[in-house]
């Protein structure tokens, strides 16, 4: 394999004090993404998560109560999460395995229905690393959901946002416009690869339900009062630039019947205030296209 | 030139037992009773290295090389999160200690200007964000680290905390070797002391690993207000302990955890409250090793 670009060679180094304020429509303040996640563990193989080790914290296969424990996010969590977006009038991102779409067609017809963004998020839910044939794989994953939706994603997420050093390549190879997996701004960037620049948007590993009630272990209103305090501090600091707020859930995490009510909060709570903006990814990557388009015609 | 080989020194052979309260009373200046020192800590990770830290696994576990959302996470607290402690440091006036790797002071110049125009203390970290067990010339990173920072400071670091407080047998005997004045890896007691070498000893100034955000928030996964809530536990505790000899209390943050938009506030909160009490000093570990070593000088 040749040597490829690491992070710090795709992007120098840059203070968020040192750049000029980037500015949203109308003075907005801050643009909530909402980022709902669909995936498919495969019975075959370890699950992705577990929510229960097995006694004696063996690997054992196959792991039918954590697969079964994912399944009820499909079965029943999902439609927690399409019953709020479409009561708030909101068309969140969804990132999601192409597979979803040949295993779950009425989850999939739902969100496509009901008018979401898709992006792309590998075939199904395994380290990127996995795959003997990467290209292959990102490139079956943006055409099955191209022939789904009838429009080829322009975002990605890598599965648990896993990369290797040559994956933006491959990803713009693919026709991918943006990528969630470098949480390292508040801020859209734009990355080099061999095939041509690449956008990253504000995904977020912070407020996220994974490594808050999965990894950290938080009680379920932690995700209300997280938020709330990522909110207001994005919020003050949006009156000098435009923030993205990213919010990334799952139905078998979020979905569950004694978390759903923390996620319905934190709607409740954001839109009490002026200057909020609910955009998906591909209208956050929209508005930053044309800022810089701007610039650069000034 | 280097020190001639000795047996090791095990930490009980560099310090003896001694018990706080058996121990002749220790004096600030104008009755204060008691020191803050706040370290920052500033790091580079390596992404063709595994992460010294995650907040995400990935998926059905392992740990597949490179990490990039986990190197990803770090890097936003070096462009986004540390500018936003700073505001903490401006509002209240207190004067913040840095510890870097010595390569990080390359690799983001402008977090190195900021604290330079501050006139904060820059201590050695390692020069890469590795246990020092697996550093292969200990005494050469040591050396680079403090060269770098004389280079971009213009002065020596006088102090040191090894990455993630790591050690191997001969840590002290190299940093007095090497020219430094204080080490803050030893988390054993609330007042300062010296530390036996194979040469001239060193002092040691007391760090934390219970006010510190790693432990906290990344090992014991507390929510965020935890930061706060201990931080003045630890403060109320430590002042009446201090009614008749002084201590020190050491608060710990990386950018990368408390710089984070939702954690941010308990850290100002913290500092706000202990800010008001008038007889608490908010020192560098320099000034509280000239204040220690003026009325301890060395055995």
């Amino acid at each position: 394999m040749a040597d490829h670009m690491i992070p710090r060679e795709r992007c120098e180094f840059s203070a968020i004090v040192d750049r000029p304020p980037l500015k949203l429509p109308g003075g907005a303040r801050l643009v909530l993404w909402s980022i709902v996640n669909y995936e498919v563990w495969d019975i075959a193989r370890p699950m992705a998560r577990q929510v229960i080790p097995a006694p004696t914290g063996q690997p054992l296969l196959p792991d039918v109560p954590n697969w079964s424990w994912h399944e009820y996010g499909m079965r029943v969590g999902a439609w927690r999460f399409f019953d709020l977006f479409e009561r708030l009038g909101i068309r969140p991102t969804l990132a999601t395995n192409a597979r979803v779409c040949e295993d779950y067609p009425r989850v999939a017809e739902q969100a496509k229905r009901d008018g979401w963004e898709f992006m792309g998020h590998a075939y199904d839910q395994m380290p990127i690393h996995r795959h003997d044939d990467q290209a292959g794989m990102i490139n079956k994953s943006m055409d099955i959901l191209e022939r789904f939706t009838g429009k080829r994603p322009v975002g990605w997420l890598g599965p648990g946002l896993t990369q290797t050093l040559d994956t933006p390549e491959l990803l713009v190879a693919a026709g991918v416009k943006y990528i969630g997996d470098w949480v390292y701004d508040d801020e859209p960037t734009t990355i080099r690869t061999a095939n041509g620049s690449l956008v990253t948007l504000p995904y977020t590993v912070e407020l996220n339900d994974i490594p808050m009630m999965i990894v950290q272990h938080h009680e379920s209103d932690y995700l209300l009062k997280r938020a709330i305090d990522q909110f207001d501090r994005l919020y003050a600091e949006g009156k000098e630039r435009a923030k993205i707020m990213a919010l990334a859930i799952h139905p078998y995490i979020s979905g569950q019947p004694h978390r759903i009510k923390y996620l319905e909060a934190i709607y409740d709570y954001v839109n009490r205030f002026e200057g909020v903006l609910h955009w998906n990814g591909a209208e956050i990557l929209d508005w930053y296209q044309s800022a810089r388009a701007r610039k650069a015609a000034a | 030139m280097n020190a001639p080989e000795q047996r090791r020194l095990l930490p009980t052979d560099r310090l003896t037992y001694s018990a706080i309260a058996e121990r002749a009373p220790l004096k600030l200046p104008d009755g204060a009773r008691m020191v803050v020192w706040v370290i920052v800590n500033v790091e580079e990770w390596d992404a063709t290295q595994p992460m010294p830290r995650t907040v995400l696994t990935p998926p059905a576990g392992g740990s597949p090389s490179p990490d990039v959302p986990n190197w990803a996470w770090h890097e936003y607290g070096n462009r986004v999160g540390f500018w936003r402690m700073l505001e903490v440091f401006d509002a209240f006036q207190i004067p913040g200690v840095l510890a870097i790797n010595g390569s990080a002071i390359a690799a983001y110049r402008p977090i190195v200007d900021a604290a330079i125009k501050r006139n904060w203390e820059f201590i050695g970290h390692g020069f890469t964000q590795r246990n020092m067990q697996k550093v292969a010339d200990e005494r050469a990173d040591i050396r680079k680290t403090a060269a770098a920072i004389a280079e971009a400071t213009g002065a020596r670091p006088r102090g040191r905390l090894g990455p993630g407080l790591t050690e191997t047998w001969e840590t002290p005997d190299l940093l007095i070797e090497e020219g430094y004045d204080y080490v803050c890896d030893w988390v054993l007691d609330d007042q300062p002391v010296w530390l036996k070498t194979r040469t001239r000893p060193i002092v040691n100034v007391p760090y934390t690993q219970e006010c510190n955000d790693v432990a906290m928030m990344l090992i014991q996964h507390h929510k965020a207000s935890e930061y706060r809530d201990r931080a003045l536990d630890q403060f109320e505790q430590i002042y009446a302990d201090a009614k008749d000899s002084a201590r020190v209390m050491a608060l710990v943050l990386h950018p990368y955890i408390m710089g984070a938009p939702h954690r941010l506030k308990y850290f100002r909160e913290a500092i706000d409250a202990i800010r008001r009490r008038p007889d608490v000093l908010f020192w560098t570990g320099a000034q509280i090793l000239d204040w220690f070593v003026c009325s301890n000088p060395s055995p």
